[in-house]
């Protein structure tokens, strides 16, 4: 028998419980929408965390010395970089490399009259297109100019919870190069807040040559701190910068901590999808096997007629098909809706719950959805595939229907 | 030539423990064109017969034969392709496909067998026609009366030009009116395509439209009819 008029066949026994079909149809959107809502939330949020990490935090690419203990923030010489200037600019010749700057990293204590606080100081390149995201943060006072010999910036969260403002005067705490316990008198100069709280209270910048002085480490740097045009470009531009007594990272060693939080939280996503189309395949297997309950001696009519197993297969089949791909249909439409809105409208997590991943999860405090049309094709293409396996085992039991009994049925 | 030949048939049916001799050694020929009413009370093993002569059931002991051809050793699928080709089934509740209008249904096993679509229109708006429903051709089956139901079954029983078309009770549905006609236009079809018809019935006045009446009783037949 033709195909295109089995698919009338189908079609219009969809017609029939024009409710039961609507609904079943309906639970295949939803579950295709919910489906998209969830993996466009975790992709949005995975990629929007690890961005914020890559632009804050990270980098792209990191150059190091080879004895570099990130966990230490070492200051002694054999652990920087002695030639940070000459490393900065090989980094900046490479046409991927969309800014390049070096970094001093060191352990201090804030403290005022009342309080202290934990931080890591940033001796930071002002002038590095590096830190526009930074500029575009400041809250409160006036980002830093390269030759000020007593200013920091700081977190307005940190600033809020030690009761300090633009403009104050506080103490900073340090350990220098030779070990010894130093400390400085600093002026507020601004305040900043990226919307990542966990950075924002843990971070102190100053000029770059400042933090040389205050630390005694001479012209050194604890890193050269590089960003690209491409993040796909990250493995080129790391083989390129490669050499004797340096160690270069990129975003994903970097990040390996969030990385593998990734692919854990994946693979729990994936147990999450499964039990989605899982609940699917039962309403389409039941809506089926109901449908064809129902016309048991109407199948038993058509196989009198001399219509095969296989056509009868095939009918049920494409039955099953019309729902699925209707379905699906429906479903990217309410999905994607979803997921428009969760990308502008975001979910709001609050400071205290965006600080629980510490320094290694870089999350901010309203969570957005993106679109990934990768993720969105495979995941409705599971989804026809899914009903099309449900519905194998009402087509099958259709099929091999005896005739004779088929037709005795009431 | 025989259409039909039935040598020492029997077939029992086993419901839960009981078990029902529906036919008990059944010898039966049926010629082509012939127009063949089925009596006997109810149980005595009409239907079985029917369906054993319309390969929908293979029976336990025995030979049922089609034009000469051995059927009770075929395959489902082989069954199935000897239903389509040379066969043609009217029911009691009618059994038109619900979904699909009167021409669809009539249309239905000419698409099963690959007629061409030319052919196909002319054979279903020709076989409509005959049996007065060509008024109807695009109206389902629960937008007509019972009486126009029962002849576009029978146009559709007829469309693949069967060998033979079984009929199970194909009045008792209708009202003395519309069963009469239905019974007519079997009749003057079997005269005009030369198809044979085989009927079970109750009722005494389609009876008497039967060139031969075979009697059945607790599974057998007790008057073949064969000189009647």
């Amino acid at each position: 028998m033709p195909l295109n008029k089995l698919w009338t066949l189908a079609y219009r026994d969809l017609g029939r419980n024009r409710r039961r079909s609507i609904l079943t149809l309906l639970a295949v959107a939803l579950g295709l929408a919910l489906l998209m809502l969830m993996n466009g939330y975790i992709a949005g949020v995975m990629e929007d965390t690890l961005q914020n990490s890559i632009r804050l935090r990270t980098g792209h690419v990191q150059i190091r010395a080879s004895s570099y203990e990130e966990e230490k923030l070492s200051l002694q010489a054999k652990d920087l970089l002695a030639n940070p200037d000459e490393l900065t600019a090989r980094a900046s010749a490479l046409s991927e490399v969309k800014a390049a700057a070096p970094v001093l990293w060191a352990s201090g204590i804030l403290e005022t009259l009342n309080d202290s606080a934990g931080l890591q100081i940033y001796g930071i390149d002002t002038a590095s297109p590096m830190y526009a995201p930074i500029r575009a943060a400041m809250l409160d006072g006036a980002f830093l100019a390269p030759d000020d010999r007593n200013g920091i910036l700081i977190g307005k969260p940190l600033a809020d919870s030690m009761n300090v403002g633009a403009g104050q005067k506080v103490n900073l705490a340090i350990v220098n190069s030779d070990g010894r316990p130093d400390e400085g008198i600093f002026t507020i100069r601004g305040l900043f807040a990226t919307g990542i709280p966990s950075y924002d209270q843990s971070v102190a910048f100053m000029p770059l040559s400042k933090a040389q002085a205050f630390t005694g480490t001479n012209r050194h740097a604890s890193a050269i701190f590089i960003l690209l045009n491409n993040q796909a470009d990250t493995e080129k531009v790391a083989a390129a910068l490669r050499g004797p007594d340096v160690t270069v990272l990129t975003w994903s060693d970097l990040n390996q901590v969030f990385v593998q939080a990734i692919q854990a939280g994946m693979s729990f996503y994936v147990i999450l999808d499964f039990i989605v189309m899982l609940i699917v395949a039962v309403i389409i297997a039941n809506t089926l096997l109901m449908s064809v309950f129902e016309r048991i001696r109407e199948l038993g009519i058509l196989a009198a007629l001399g219509m095969k197993g296989r056509n009868i297969l095939q009918m049920v089949l494409l039955e099953a098909a019309g729902l699925g791909l209707a379905g699906i249909v429906v479903g990217i439409v309410l999905g994607s809706a979803g997921v428009a809105y969760l990308a502008t409208a975001g979910i709001p997590i609050g400071d205290k719950i965006a600080s629980v991943g510490g320094n290694s999860m870089a999350l901010g405090t309203t969570l957005y959805a993106r679109f990934v049309p990768g993720t969105f094709a495979a995941l409705s293409l599971a989804m026809l595939l899914i009903v099309l396996l449900a519905s194998l085992y009402p087509a099958w039991y259709a099929a091999r229907l005896e005739p004779v009994e088929a037709l005795r049925a009431e | 030539m025989e259409a039909i030949q039935l040598e020492h048939v029997a077939k029992v049916y086993h419901i839960g423990a009981v078990e029902t001799k529906a036919l008990n050694d059944v010898n039966l020929s049926i010629a082509e064109g012939e127009f063949t009413a089925l009596v006997g009370p109810s149980g005595s093993g009409k239907t079985t017969l029917l369906q054993l002569i319309g390969c929908l059931d293979k029976p336990d002991r025995g030979t049922v034969s089609i034009q000469g051809q051995d059927v009770t050793r075929l395959s489902a699928n082989q069954r199935a392709d000897l239903r389509r080709e040379r066969i043609g089934f009217i029911f009691q509740f009618f059994a038109l496909v619900p979904v699909l209008t009167a021409y669809e249904n009539v249309e239905l096993p000419l698409l099963l067998s690959g007629v061409k679509p030319k052919e196909r229109r002319e054979r279903v708006m020709g076989l409509l026609e005959a049996v007065g429903v060509s008024h109807r051709a695009n109206h389902r089956p629960d937008q007509m009366s019972g009486g126009e139901q029962q002849r576009v079954a029978i146009a559709r029983a007829l469309a693949p030009r069967p060998v033979l078309v079984l009929a199970d009770e194909p009045t008792a549905n209708l009202d003395t009116a519309n069963g009469q006609q239905a019974i007519e236009i079997m009749r003057r079809l079997n005269e005009e395509t030369g198809t044979a018809f085989v009927y079970a019935t109750h009722d005494p006045r389609v009876v008497a439209f039967a060139q031969r009446v075979v009697k059945m009783r607790d599974g057998s037949i007790v008057d073949n009819g064969a000189n009647a």
